[in-house]
């Protein structure tokens, strides 16, 4: 399959029966609506990241990782900058984080994206529910207002433009 | 003084079970089981479901093979419905069936397996995995990836979605194919051709490096079994199973669905979850059998399409008779691969594949119904009975892990006397006993979710249950 190339990519990540594990595929839908019609962006959203990844990162030329922080304050939204990096996931079988990710990416492409950021939301229940606890509904509308700024710079940064 | 080595978990499967090996006073292995440790409880929450959800269901089983339990699942109610579905539904569902073998197998082998191929099985684990196999070879890296989204992307095209499609319904399918779908999948079979080419001329290169590992790889004489045509070529989605026994003669032929309970029977052990399937007229664990790629190839006199037909004719040099290495599921999967993607090709270019007649309809005219298909790892089975109104009474599955089983534990066992010596061990010997269960490829419970990290732990307590030695990675 031929690589499909992005000036940014979202790549999101979340469980929705798993409450606010969903929230990742949540903003990611939502930036596919805010977004609709930019060639320049491209939405995917798993329940995992998976190895096959790397090849639409390969293609991207900026990323923005989604996913729900367990281990953060609930219901507070970050963005912070990810380097390629490998954790332990290669024991474990399918699924990997952002940093392993890139790093799987530049080892067999030989590329990746030039910036690559990761927006987490913390999580406040992780139970077998679909919908958001209070924390992560009340954060939506910030989490709406960074992820289009975010996306908005990325694709305005002359440092992507073709 | 009796001593234990636990393996848990296991790395690099489709879910999530442990290894114990147990020692005698002399530090030599008498035992050594593979343990199933989750439940899941299919069987009993769908009673009281319409028989037509069953597929959608079922297919929650499973985050890699969905196909083959929507496949298997329909059938069983298709033989409740009394009807044949039309033939463009039962060739989309093949080159559906087809697509998931190829993507399950290129995981397995590709992901799983290769950085112990490749990298050997004393490599560091810290490099022991898919990074490892980047890093050293990226372009066997990208042929796995490749591989992976040629299968995931044609499953993608056809049901909409690449895990859990609900595309496949009692009947046929909820929708006819395009033509747009199937130029862009004709486009994608250089690459697909070309990746699996690699990886095969590669394989054959490195093989012989692991005699040692063949000869001890769950290799022992068993019966096999898998679905096979009527012209005796290999079958995924349709046909008969046909059991033989280890010199190649055929023990019992064309058991269609219906049949299956009366030539196999399950049998239950304490330390797993998961049941132990056997031919019935030399009962348990005498009728135990092995299932998937290796059996597979074992049973079929070809493949049917001519690039996998030379490839099984130079597996079938292996031996004289059926091979009885399970280290050989990895070139078995491999051949598989190949014919998948040959075989969707002709598919493709079948003329009556854009017909619109998809799917046939009916209620409940039996109460009982059976279905089955390949999974990438072996036969999988589905039984259902329903009330009057089609709503599930009971429901049984037999699945590829299980039918395994019983040679996953002698597997384990004849690894773990060969390379466990006086109560030693280290890192590698751990590795290949692990190693010896991922050549099945068991698929044990994907579809659960696990927090947190999960250590590889391997201990050995004493019969007091003191830790004389720990091992965690």
């Amino acid at each position: 399959m031929k690589t499909v190339s992005a000036r940014c990519l979202i790549l999101a990540c979340g469980n929705t029966l798993r409450e606010d594990d969903g929230v990742g595929p949540f903003l990611a839908a939502w930036a596919e609506e805010r977004f609709g019609g930019e060639p320049a962006l491209r939405v995917i959203s798993r329940q995992q990241w998976t190895p096959e990844l790397a090849e639409d990162l390969a293609g991207a030329k900026s990323v923005v990782f989604i996913d729900c922080a367990a281990n953060a304050e609930p219901g507070s939204v970050q963005v912070s900058r990810v380097e390629p990096g490998n954790g332990t996931s290669g024991l474990a079988t399918h699924h990997f984080g952002a940093a392993e990710l890139l790093s799987l990416t530049r080892e067999l492409y030989g590329k990746s994206p030039h910036t690559s950021l990761l927006l987490t939301i913390g999580a406040s229940s992780l139970e077998l529910r679909e919908g958001f606890s209070e924390a992560v509904q009340s954060a939506l509308p910030e989490a709406f207002r960074v992820l289009e700024t975010t996306v908005c710079d990325l694709l305005n940064s002359p440092n992507y433009r073709k | 003084m009796s001593q234990t080595i636990t393996i848990d978990p296991v790395t690099r499967l489709e879910g999530h079970g442990k290894i114990t090996i147990q020692l005698n006073g002399q530090g030599e292995v008498e035992d050594a089981h593979f343990h199933v440790t989750q439940v899941r409880g299919f069987e009993r929450f769908s009673e009281g479901r319409p028989f037509y959800e069953m597929p959608s269901l079922m297919a929650r089983v499973c985050g890699i093979c969905p196909v083959s339990h929507l496949i298997a699942s329909a059938r069983a109610c298709e033989a409740i419905m009394s009807v044949r579905i039309p033939y463009t539904a039962a060739q989309l569902r093949r080159m559906l069936n087809l697509a998931q073998m190829v993507q399950s197998h290129a995981l397995s082998f590709f992901h799983l397996s290769s950085p112990d191929l490749l990298l050997g099985m004393e490599a560091d684990p810290k490099i022991r995995h898919i990074f490892g196999v980047a890093a050293a070879r990226p372009e066997l890296g990208r042929a796995g990836i490749g591989l992976r989204r040629f299968g995931q992307h044609i499953i993608e095209l056809l049901g909409s979605k690449r895990i859990h499609t609900g595309w496949v319904v009692p009947g046929g399918v909820t929708e006819p194919f395009s033509a747009a779908k199937r130029d862009e999948m004709l486009a994608m079979l250089p690459e697909a051709y070309a990746n699996i080419r690699l990886a095969m001329d590669w394989y054959k290169k490195i093989a012989g490096n692991f005699k040692p590992e063949i000869e001890v790889f769950a290799n022992f004489p068993s019966l096999f079994m898998g679905l096979i045509n009527e012209d005796e070529s290999i079958a995924f989605t349709v046909g008969a199973l046909r059991l033989i026994d280890a010199k190649g003669s055929i023990v019992e032929d064309g058991i269609d669905a219906d049949r299956f309970t009366e030539v196999i029977g399950e049998a239950v052990e304490p330390y797993s979850y998961t049941k132990f399937a056997y031919y019935k007229p030399l009962g348990y664990p005498e009728g135990s059998y092995r299932v998937g790629p290796l059996a597979r190839l074992n049973i079929a006199k070809s493949m049917g399409t001519p690039l996998a037909d030379k490839e099984l004719a130079e597996f079938k040099q292996l031996a004289d008779g059926p091979v009885l290495s399970s280290f050989y599921y990895h070139h078995a999967r491999l051949v598989e691969m190949l014919h998948g993607i040959e075989r969707i090709e002709m598919i493709l270019n079948d003329p009556k594949i854009l017909d619109k007649h998809v799917r046939a309809t009916a209620g409940v005219n039996r109460l009982e119904g059976a279905g089955q298909a390949e999974a990438p790892r072996g036969t999988l089975h589905h039984h259902y009975q329903v009330d009057d109104n089609g709503l599930i009474k009971w429901a049984n599955l037999v699945i590829a892990t299980g039918q395994n089983n019983n040679a996953m534990n002698k597997g384990v066992l004849q690894a773990a006397k060969h390379y466990v010596k006086d109560g030693k061990f280290t890192e590698g010997i751990l590795n290949r006993v692990e190693a010896v269960v991922r050549t099945f490829d068991p698929c044990l419970s994907c579809s659960t979710h696990a927090f947190g990290q999960m250590p590889l732990e391997l201990t050995l307590v004493s019969t007091d249950g003191e830790i004389l030695d720990k091992v965690v990675r």
